[in-house]
Protein backbone atom coordinates (compact mmCIF):
# COMPACT_ATOMS: atom_id res chain seq x y z
CA UNK A 1 0.00 0.00 0.00
CA UNK A 2 2.40 2.50 0.80
CA UNK A 3 4.76 1.37 -2.05
CA UNK A 4 1.70 2.13 -4.14
CA UNK A 5 0.94 5.77 -2.73
CA UNK A 6 4.71 6.41 -3.34
CA UNK A 7 4.75 5.05 -7.24
CA UNK A 8 0.91 7.31 -7.31
CA UNK A 9 3.23 10.28 -6.32
CA UNK A 10 5.86 9.87 -8.50
CA UNK A 11 4.03 9.29 -11.91
CA UNK A 12 1.62 12.42 -10.81
CA UNK A 13 4.90 14.43 -9.56
CA UNK A 14 6.26 13.33 -12.74
CA UNK A 15 3.75 13.91 -15.43
CA UNK A 16 3.77 17.55 -13.95
CA UNK A 17 7.24 18.38 -14.35
CA UNK A 18 7.53 16.76 -17.59
CA UNK A 19 4.47 19.03 -18.81
CA UNK A 20 5.99 22.37 -17.46
CA UNK A 21 9.75 22.08 -18.88
CA UNK A 22 8.88 20.78 -21.84
CA UNK A 23 6.11 22.61 -22.65
CA UNK A 24 4.27 21.07 -25.18
CA UNK A 25 0.33 20.95 -24.31
CA UNK A 26 -0.16 24.15 -22.36
CA UNK A 27 0.40 26.93 -24.26
CA UNK A 28 -1.62 25.36 -27.03
CA UNK A 29 -4.60 24.93 -24.91
CA UNK A 30 -4.82 28.23 -23.60
CA UNK A 31 -4.00 29.60 -27.66
CA UNK A 32 -7.47 26.90 -28.20
CA UNK A 33 -8.89 27.94 -25.22
CA UNK A 34 -7.96 31.88 -25.95
CA UNK A 35 -9.97 31.31 -29.81
CA UNK A 36 -12.61 29.75 -28.10
CA UNK A 37 -13.40 32.62 -25.33
CA UNK A 38 -12.75 35.60 -28.43
CA UNK A 39 -15.17 33.74 -31.28
CA UNK A 40 -17.97 33.11 -28.69
CA UNK A 41 -17.49 36.56 -27.17
CA UNK A 42 -17.72 37.97 -30.88
CA UNK A 43 -21.14 36.22 -31.60
CA UNK A 44 -22.39 36.92 -27.94
CA UNK A 45 -22.00 40.62 -28.88
CA UNK A 46 -24.23 40.07 -32.19
CA UNK A 47 -26.94 39.72 -29.50
CA UNK A 48 -28.41 42.98 -29.59
CA UNK A 49 -29.80 43.20 -26.07
CA UNK A 50 -27.26 40.99 -24.39
CA UNK A 51 -29.20 38.01 -23.09
CA UNK A 52 -26.87 35.85 -24.73
CA UNK A 53 -23.53 37.00 -22.75
CA UNK A 54 -24.72 34.02 -19.46
CA UNK A 55 -25.47 31.28 -22.59
CA UNK A 56 -22.53 31.98 -24.41
CA UNK A 57 -20.17 32.44 -21.47
CA UNK A 58 -21.33 29.02 -19.93
CA UNK A 59 -20.79 27.56 -22.98
CA UNK A 60 -17.53 29.02 -23.77
CA UNK A 61 -16.31 27.22 -20.29
CA UNK A 62 -17.52 23.99 -21.37
CA UNK A 63 -15.90 23.73 -25.08
CA UNK A 64 -12.94 25.33 -23.98
CA UNK A 65 -12.39 22.67 -21.41
CA UNK A 66 -13.25 19.61 -23.24
CA UNK A 67 -11.66 20.28 -26.11
CA UNK A 68 -8.41 21.36 -24.76
CA UNK A 69 -8.54 18.49 -21.73
CA UNK A 70 -8.65 16.04 -25.42
CA UNK A 71 -5.70 17.86 -26.63
CA UNK A 72 -3.83 17.56 -22.60
CA UNK A 73 -5.08 14.13 -22.69
CA UNK A 74 -4.22 12.53 -25.49
CA UNK A 75 -0.50 13.58 -24.95
CA UNK A 76 0.02 12.51 -21.56
CA UNK A 77 0.04 8.82 -22.99
CA UNK A 78 1.65 9.63 -26.43
CA UNK A 79 4.44 11.40 -24.17
CA UNK A 80 5.24 7.57 -22.47
CA UNK A 81 5.46 5.69 -25.85
CA UNK A 82 8.29 8.10 -27.37
CA UNK A 83 11.32 6.55 -25.57
CA UNK A 84 9.59 3.26 -24.73
CA UNK A 85 8.68 4.94 -21.02
CA UNK A 86 5.31 2.90 -21.25
CA UNK A 87 7.57 -0.35 -20.96
CA UNK A 88 9.37 1.34 -18.42
CA UNK A 89 5.63 1.89 -16.47
CA UNK A 90 4.69 -1.08 -17.14
CA UNK A 91 7.64 -3.11 -16.17
CA UNK A 92 7.19 -1.60 -12.81
CA UNK A 93 5.54 -3.36 -9.62
CA UNK A 94 2.51 -1.37 -9.44
CA UNK A 95 -1.12 -2.29 -10.55
CA UNK A 96 -3.03 -1.00 -13.51
CA UNK A 97 -5.29 1.05 -11.59
CA UNK A 98 -2.33 2.88 -9.69
CA UNK A 99 -1.09 3.99 -13.03
CA UNK A 100 -4.35 5.13 -14.14
CA UNK A 101 -5.38 6.69 -10.97
CA UNK A 102 -1.65 8.95 -11.18
CA UNK A 103 -2.43 9.58 -14.93
CA UNK A 104 -5.93 10.95 -13.93
CA UNK A 105 -4.33 12.94 -10.99
CA UNK A 106 -1.90 15.00 -13.27
CA UNK A 107 -4.68 15.17 -15.53
CA UNK A 108 -7.21 16.74 -13.31
CA UNK A 109 -4.33 19.08 -11.91
CA UNK A 110 -3.23 20.45 -15.39
CA UNK A 111 -7.12 21.12 -16.77
CA UNK A 112 -7.00 23.27 -13.49
CA UNK A 113 -4.07 25.07 -14.34
CA UNK A 114 -5.79 25.91 -17.53
CA UNK A 115 -9.30 26.21 -15.74
CA UNK A 116 -7.62 28.62 -13.25
CA UNK A 117 -6.57 31.01 -16.23
CA UNK A 118 -9.71 30.92 -18.58
CA UNK A 119 -12.53 30.78 -16.19
CA UNK A 120 -11.28 34.74 -15.03
CA UNK A 121 -10.79 35.68 -18.42
CA UNK A 122 -14.42 34.24 -19.44
CA UNK A 123 -16.31 35.66 -16.47
CA UNK A 124 -14.45 39.49 -17.37
CA UNK A 125 -15.04 39.33 -21.03
CA UNK A 126 -18.76 37.93 -20.82
CA UNK A 127 -19.64 40.54 -17.96
CA UNK A 128 -20.41 37.37 -15.65
CA UNK A 129 -21.44 37.02 -12.09
CA UNK A 130 -21.60 34.40 -9.84
CA UNK A 131 -23.57 36.43 -7.00
CA UNK A 132 -21.64 34.48 -4.13
CA UNK A 133 -21.56 31.20 -5.26
CA UNK A 134 -18.32 30.65 -5.63
CA UNK A 135 -18.40 27.33 -3.95
CA UNK A 136 -20.98 25.68 -6.11
CA UNK A 137 -19.46 27.09 -9.32
CA UNK A 138 -15.96 25.92 -8.07
CA UNK A 139 -18.11 22.43 -7.21
CA UNK A 140 -19.35 22.82 -10.95
CA UNK A 141 -15.58 22.86 -12.78
CA UNK A 142 -13.99 20.21 -10.45
CA UNK A 143 -17.21 17.56 -11.43
CA UNK A 144 -16.62 18.61 -14.61
CA UNK A 145 -12.98 18.46 -14.90
CA UNK A 146 -13.17 14.94 -13.25
CA UNK A 147 -15.53 13.56 -15.37
CA UNK A 148 -13.48 15.34 -18.56
CA UNK A 149 -10.40 13.69 -17.06
CA UNK A 150 -11.84 10.13 -16.27
CA UNK A 151 -12.39 9.38 -19.74
CA UNK A 152 -10.02 11.14 -21.33
CA UNK A 153 -7.26 9.24 -19.92
CA UNK A 154 -8.69 5.92 -20.36
CA UNK A 155 -9.37 6.62 -23.75
CA UNK A 156 -5.96 8.11 -24.41
CA UNK A 157 -4.35 5.01 -23.44
CA UNK A 158 -6.57 3.12 -25.50
CA UNK A 159 -5.42 5.11 -28.51
CA UNK A 160 -1.43 4.20 -27.72
CA UNK A 161 -2.21 0.58 -26.97
CA UNK A 162 -4.25 0.12 -30.25
CA UNK A 163 -1.93 3.00 -32.11
CA UNK A 164 -5.40 4.37 -33.52
CA UNK A 165 -5.34 7.54 -34.30
CA UNK A 166 -5.93 10.20 -32.21
CA UNK A 167 -9.38 11.71 -33.82
CA UNK A 168 -11.05 8.33 -32.38
CA UNK A 169 -10.21 9.48 -29.21
CA UNK A 170 -11.82 12.67 -29.27
CA UNK A 171 -14.90 10.92 -31.11
CA UNK A 172 -15.31 8.62 -28.30
CA UNK A 173 -14.76 10.79 -25.54
CA UNK A 174 -17.10 13.51 -26.66
CA UNK A 175 -20.21 10.62 -27.36
CA UNK A 176 -19.95 9.29 -23.91
CA UNK A 177 -19.66 12.61 -22.21
CA UNK A 178 -22.71 14.16 -23.71
CA UNK A 179 -24.78 12.55 -20.61
CA UNK A 180 -22.73 14.85 -18.20
CA UNK A 181 -22.29 17.83 -20.35
CA UNK A 182 -26.08 18.18 -20.32
CA UNK A 183 -25.95 18.65 -16.12
CA UNK A 184 -22.91 20.86 -16.65
CA UNK A 185 -24.46 23.38 -18.71
CA UNK A 186 -27.32 23.38 -16.99
CA UNK A 187 -25.46 23.83 -13.60
CA UNK A 188 -23.04 26.63 -15.35
CA UNK A 189 -26.57 28.46 -16.57
CA UNK A 190 -28.18 28.42 -13.16
CA UNK A 191 -25.20 29.73 -11.68
CA UNK A 192 -24.66 32.72 -14.82
CA UNK A 193 -28.59 33.40 -14.21
CA UNK A 194 -29.58 32.49 -17.42
CA UNK A 195 -31.90 29.82 -15.81
CA UNK A 196 -33.81 29.09 -12.63
CA UNK A 197 -33.15 26.86 -10.23
CA UNK A 198 -35.55 25.14 -11.40
CA UNK A 199 -36.79 24.41 -15.70
CA UNK A 200 -40.12 22.64 -15.64
CA UNK A 201 -41.03 21.27 -19.43
CA UNK A 202 -39.31 19.45 -22.29
CA UNK A 203 -36.36 19.58 -23.71
CA UNK A 204 -32.81 18.04 -22.74
CA UNK A 205 -32.31 20.90 -20.40
CA UNK A 206 -35.52 20.40 -18.29
CA UNK A 207 -34.68 17.05 -18.48
CA UNK A 208 -32.51 17.59 -15.70
CA UNK A 209 -34.81 19.26 -14.11
CA UNK A 210 -32.78 21.52 -10.89
CA UNK A 211 -29.65 22.56 -10.52
CA UNK A 212 -29.19 19.81 -7.25
CA UNK A 213 -30.55 17.61 -9.73
CA UNK A 214 -27.40 18.62 -12.05
CA UNK A 215 -24.63 18.48 -9.44
CA UNK A 216 -26.71 14.83 -8.39
CA UNK A 217 -26.14 13.80 -11.95
CA UNK A 218 -22.66 14.72 -12.67
CA UNK A 219 -21.38 13.24 -8.92
CA UNK A 220 -22.95 9.98 -10.23
CA UNK A 221 -21.54 10.05 -13.58
CA UNK A 222 -17.75 11.00 -12.41
CA UNK A 223 -18.83 7.60 -10.08
CA UNK A 224 -19.61 5.56 -12.33
CA UNK A 225 -16.95 6.48 -14.66
CA UNK A 226 -13.74 6.85 -12.85
CA UNK A 227 -14.87 3.30 -11.55
CA UNK A 228 -15.62 1.93 -14.27
CA UNK A 229 -12.41 3.89 -16.65
CA UNK A 230 -10.03 2.34 -13.04
CA UNK A 231 -11.08 -1.08 -13.73
CA UNK A 232 -10.89 -1.38 -17.30
CA UNK A 233 -7.46 0.52 -17.85
CA UNK A 234 -6.24 -2.73 -16.81
CA UNK A 235 -8.05 -4.58 -19.30
CA UNK A 236 -6.71 -2.37 -21.88
CA UNK A 237 -3.03 -2.35 -21.01
CA UNK A 238 -3.31 -6.25 -21.37
CA UNK A 239 -4.33 -5.74 -24.98
CA UNK B 1 17.85 -9.40 -4.08
CA UNK B 2 18.55 -12.81 -5.88
CA UNK B 3 15.69 -15.04 -5.06
CA UNK B 4 17.16 -18.22 -3.14
CA UNK B 5 14.86 -21.02 -5.16
CA UNK B 6 16.07 -24.08 -6.81
CA UNK B 7 13.83 -23.75 -9.33
CA UNK B 8 15.48 -21.95 -12.60
CA UNK B 9 15.90 -18.68 -12.50
CA UNK B 10 13.41 -18.02 -15.71
CA UNK B 11 11.56 -21.00 -16.96
CA UNK B 12 9.91 -20.13 -20.68
CA UNK B 13 7.58 -23.16 -21.25
CA UNK B 14 6.01 -24.43 -24.48
CA UNK B 15 5.13 -20.35 -25.09
CA UNK B 16 3.48 -19.86 -28.43
CA UNK B 17 2.37 -16.01 -29.41
CA UNK B 18 0.83 -14.94 -32.60
CA UNK B 19 0.08 -11.59 -33.74
CA UNK B 20 -3.27 -11.40 -35.95
CA UNK B 21 -2.63 -14.74 -37.99
CA UNK B 22 1.17 -14.65 -38.12
CA UNK B 23 2.70 -16.82 -35.47
CA UNK B 24 5.98 -15.10 -33.81
CA UNK B 25 6.85 -17.59 -31.17
CA UNK B 26 5.72 -21.71 -31.88
CA UNK B 27 6.17 -23.34 -28.47
CA UNK B 28 9.00 -22.05 -27.45
CA UNK B 29 11.13 -23.40 -24.37
CA UNK B 30 13.79 -21.90 -22.51
CA UNK B 31 15.94 -21.78 -18.80
CA UNK B 32 18.19 -20.21 -17.26
CA UNK B 33 19.53 -20.78 -14.02
CA UNK B 34 21.33 -18.87 -11.50
CA UNK B 35 24.24 -16.73 -13.02
CA UNK B 36 24.15 -17.96 -16.38
CA UNK B 37 24.23 -15.79 -19.46
CA UNK B 38 21.50 -16.58 -22.48
CA UNK B 39 22.28 -14.99 -25.85
CA UNK B 40 19.67 -15.55 -27.75
CA UNK B 41 20.33 -15.25 -32.05
CA UNK B 42 18.55 -14.88 -34.59
CA UNK B 43 17.76 -12.60 -37.90
CA UNK B 44 14.82 -10.03 -37.74
CA UNK B 45 11.83 -11.47 -37.13
CA UNK B 46 12.85 -14.34 -35.35
CA UNK B 47 10.57 -13.67 -32.34
CA UNK B 48 13.62 -12.76 -29.99
CA UNK B 49 11.92 -9.27 -28.99
CA UNK B 50 8.96 -11.06 -28.58
CA UNK B 51 10.43 -13.96 -26.53
CA UNK B 52 11.75 -10.97 -24.10
CA UNK B 53 8.42 -9.07 -24.12
CA UNK B 54 6.49 -12.11 -23.21
CA UNK B 55 9.27 -13.27 -20.01
CA UNK B 56 8.87 -9.57 -19.08
CA UNK B 57 5.16 -9.41 -18.80
CA UNK B 58 5.16 -6.67 -21.42
CA UNK B 59 3.00 -8.93 -23.70
CA UNK B 60 0.94 -12.12 -22.70
CA UNK B 61 1.63 -15.19 -24.24
CA UNK B 62 -1.03 -17.01 -26.52
CA UNK B 63 -0.35 -20.45 -25.17
CA UNK B 64 2.66 -21.66 -22.17
CA UNK B 65 3.31 -19.86 -19.38
CA UNK B 66 6.42 -17.96 -17.97
CA UNK B 67 8.37 -18.45 -14.48
CA UNK B 68 10.86 -15.78 -13.17
CA UNK B 69 12.32 -16.97 -9.52
CA UNK B 70 9.52 -19.75 -9.31
CA UNK B 71 6.89 -16.79 -10.02
CA UNK B 72 4.45 -17.54 -12.45
CA UNK B 73 4.52 -13.91 -14.59
CA UNK B 74 0.70 -14.26 -14.86
CA UNK B 75 -0.29 -15.05 -11.54
CA UNK B 76 1.84 -13.00 -9.99
CA UNK B 77 2.77 -9.85 -11.50
CA UNK B 78 4.12 -7.71 -8.20
CA UNK B 79 7.05 -10.58 -7.50
CA UNK B 80 8.25 -11.39 -10.63
CA UNK B 81 8.37 -7.53 -11.82
CA UNK B 82 10.63 -6.97 -8.57
CA UNK B 83 13.10 -9.58 -9.75
CA UNK B 84 13.18 -8.71 -13.09
CA UNK B 85 15.48 -5.29 -14.60
CA UNK B 86 14.75 -4.63 -18.36
CA UNK B 87 17.00 -2.55 -20.84
CA UNK B 88 15.97 -2.33 -24.60
CA UNK B 89 17.08 -0.51 -27.75
CA UNK B 90 14.61 2.30 -26.39
CA UNK B 91 16.30 4.12 -23.41
CA UNK B 92 12.80 4.43 -21.18
CA UNK B 93 13.96 7.42 -19.73
CA UNK B 94 12.08 10.77 -19.63
CA UNK B 95 14.42 13.10 -21.82
CA UNK B 96 12.81 16.27 -19.84
CA UNK B 97 14.54 14.89 -16.77
CA UNK B 98 17.69 14.82 -14.81
CA UNK B 99 19.41 11.65 -14.71
CA UNK B 100 19.14 11.83 -10.96
CA UNK B 101 15.21 12.84 -11.31
CA UNK B 102 15.06 9.80 -13.75
CA UNK B 103 16.66 7.02 -11.58
CA UNK B 104 14.59 8.69 -8.40
CA UNK B 105 11.67 8.23 -10.22
CA UNK B 106 12.33 4.70 -10.77
CA UNK B 107 13.48 4.39 -7.48
CA UNK B 108 9.85 5.73 -6.46
CA UNK B 109 8.43 3.41 -8.57
CA UNK B 110 9.77 -0.30 -7.22
CA UNK B 111 9.97 1.27 -3.65
CA UNK B 112 13.82 1.44 -3.48
CA UNK B 113 14.98 1.62 0.55
CA UNK B 114 17.63 4.14 1.20
CA UNK B 115 17.44 5.91 -2.57
CA UNK B 116 19.66 8.59 -2.62
CA UNK B 117 22.66 6.39 -1.39
CA UNK B 118 21.66 3.57 -3.95
CA UNK B 119 21.63 6.19 -6.72
CA UNK B 120 24.59 7.87 -5.89
CA UNK B 121 26.72 4.23 -6.27
CA UNK B 122 25.06 3.50 -9.08
CA UNK B 123 25.79 7.07 -10.98
CA UNK B 124 29.51 6.20 -9.98
CA UNK B 125 29.33 3.03 -11.25
CA UNK B 126 28.05 3.86 -14.80
CA UNK B 127 29.85 6.54 -14.64
CA UNK B 128 27.01 9.19 -14.78
CA UNK B 129 27.98 10.70 -11.76
CA UNK B 130 29.48 14.30 -13.94
CA UNK B 131 26.18 14.23 -15.65
CA UNK B 132 23.79 13.64 -13.20
CA UNK B 133 22.42 17.26 -13.19
CA UNK B 134 22.07 16.92 -17.33
CA UNK B 135 18.76 16.49 -18.94
CA UNK B 136 18.69 12.81 -20.91
CA UNK B 137 17.56 14.88 -23.81
CA UNK B 138 21.26 15.99 -23.94
CA UNK B 139 22.95 13.02 -23.47
CA UNK B 140 24.63 10.77 -25.98
CA UNK B 141 23.92 7.39 -27.28
CA UNK B 142 26.50 5.33 -25.33
CA UNK B 143 25.65 7.90 -22.16
CA UNK B 144 21.81 6.90 -22.57
CA UNK B 145 22.45 3.08 -22.49
CA UNK B 146 24.17 3.66 -19.25
CA UNK B 147 21.72 5.29 -17.63
CA UNK B 148 19.61 2.77 -19.55
CA UNK B 149 21.65 0.40 -17.67
CA UNK B 150 21.30 2.21 -13.96
CA UNK B 151 17.96 2.39 -14.65
CA UNK B 152 17.50 -1.86 -14.99
CA UNK B 153 19.74 -2.34 -12.24
CA UNK B 154 18.44 0.57 -9.65
CA UNK B 155 16.08 -1.88 -7.67
CA UNK B 156 18.73 -4.85 -7.48
CA UNK B 157 17.36 -7.71 -9.99
CA UNK B 158 18.11 -11.30 -10.25
CA UNK B 159 17.54 -11.52 -13.62
CA UNK B 160 18.49 -8.59 -16.53
CA UNK B 161 16.62 -8.94 -20.05
CA UNK B 162 18.57 -7.20 -22.48
CA UNK B 163 17.07 -6.43 -26.18
CA UNK B 164 19.71 -5.70 -28.53
CA UNK B 165 21.74 -3.35 -25.79
CA UNK B 166 24.85 -2.72 -28.26
CA UNK B 167 22.77 -1.48 -31.00
CA UNK B 168 24.07 2.04 -32.23
CA UNK B 169 26.97 1.97 -29.42
CA UNK B 170 30.33 2.30 -30.40
CA UNK B 171 33.79 0.51 -29.49
CA UNK B 172 34.20 1.46 -26.28
CA UNK B 173 30.10 1.84 -24.95
CA UNK B 174 30.25 -1.91 -26.12
CA UNK B 175 33.15 -3.11 -23.87
CA UNK B 176 31.50 -1.43 -20.96
CA UNK B 177 27.74 -2.70 -21.44
CA UNK B 178 30.13 -6.34 -21.36
CA UNK B 179 31.66 -5.31 -18.59
CA UNK B 180 28.37 -4.67 -16.74
CA UNK B 181 27.04 -7.66 -17.98
CA UNK B 182 29.82 -9.39 -16.52
CA UNK B 183 29.52 -7.90 -13.15
CA UNK B 184 25.90 -8.53 -13.24
CA UNK B 185 26.77 -12.73 -13.61
CA UNK B 186 29.35 -13.04 -11.69
CA UNK B 187 27.25 -11.68 -8.51
CA UNK B 188 24.74 -14.26 -9.30
CA UNK B 189 22.27 -12.50 -11.53
CA UNK B 190 20.77 -14.27 -14.87
CA UNK B 191 21.19 -12.51 -17.87
CA UNK B 192 19.24 -13.13 -21.09
CA UNK B 193 20.35 -11.19 -24.15
CA UNK B 194 19.05 -10.63 -27.68
CA UNK B 195 21.48 -10.01 -30.51
CA UNK B 196 22.47 -9.87 -34.19
CA UNK B 197 26.22 -9.78 -33.77
CA UNK B 198 26.66 -13.17 -32.70
CA UNK B 199 30.49 -12.21 -32.15
CA UNK B 200 29.67 -9.74 -28.93
CA UNK B 201 26.38 -12.38 -27.61
CA UNK B 202 29.38 -15.30 -27.59
CA UNK B 203 31.74 -12.96 -25.31
CA UNK B 204 29.20 -12.22 -22.89
CA UNK B 205 27.02 -15.56 -22.18
CA UNK B 206 27.45 -18.79 -20.77
CA UNK B 207 24.92 -20.59 -23.45
CA UNK B 208 23.91 -19.91 -26.70
CA UNK B 209 20.20 -20.32 -28.16
CA UNK B 210 19.02 -20.01 -32.05
CA UNK B 211 15.79 -18.64 -32.56
CA UNK B 212 14.65 -19.30 -36.22
CA UNK B 213 10.61 -18.55 -37.26
CA UNK B 214 9.63 -18.48 -34.04
CA UNK B 215 11.58 -21.83 -32.71
CA UNK B 216 14.42 -22.75 -31.16
CA UNK B 217 16.70 -23.69 -33.84
CA UNK B 218 19.78 -24.10 -31.11
CA UNK B 219 20.46 -24.31 -27.72
CA UNK B 220 23.90 -25.04 -25.85
CA UNK B 221 26.46 -24.35 -23.69
CA UNK B 222 28.95 -22.15 -25.20
CA UNK B 223 31.97 -24.36 -24.69
CA UNK B 224 29.88 -27.20 -26.67
CA UNK B 225 29.91 -24.39 -29.32
CA UNK B 226 33.12 -23.79 -31.99
CA UNK B 227 33.02 -20.00 -31.56
CA UNK B 228 34.45 -19.20 -35.14
CA UNK B 229 32.23 -22.05 -36.88
CA UNK B 230 29.21 -20.85 -35.00
CA UNK B 231 29.90 -17.32 -36.26
CA UNK B 232 30.54 -18.13 -39.76
CA UNK B 233 27.60 -20.43 -40.00
CA UNK B 234 24.92 -17.72 -38.41
CA UNK B 235 26.15 -15.35 -41.28
CA UNK B 236 25.30 -17.26 -43.84
CA UNK B 237 22.29 -18.43 -42.39
CA UNK B 238 21.52 -14.55 -41.98
CA UNK B 239 22.41 -13.78 -44.99
CA UNK B 240 20.13 -16.53 -46.99
CA UNK B 241 17.62 -14.53 -45.14
CA UNK B 242 16.23 -18.43 -44.00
Amino acid sequence: MKHGWLGFKAIVAKDIVVELRAKQVLPTMFVLGLLIVFILRLAAESMPTGAGMPIMGAAALWIAFLFSGMLMQERSFATEKEDGCMDGLLLAPLDAGTIYLAKLCANVVMLSIFEAAVVPLVLLSFGLSIDGRWLEFVAVLVLGNLGISSLGTLFSAAVQVSRSQGSLLSIVVLVVLMPMMTPALFALLVLFGALPEEVAGFGSLAFVGSFKAALGYMIAFDAVFSVACWLLFGVILQE
Amino acid sequence: MVAETHSPAVQVNSVSKAFGARPVLKGVSLAATRGEAVCLCGVNGAGKSTLLQIISGLLRPDRGSVDVGGHNTADHPGQFKRQLGMISHKSMVYPELTVTENLNFVARLYGVTNRAARIDELLARTGLTAFSYDRAAILSRGLLQRLAIARALLHEPSVLLADEPFAGLDGSAVEYVLSVFADFVASGGTLLTTTHDTRLGLRCCSRVAVLDAGAILLDRPKEQVDSERFIEDYLSYARSGS
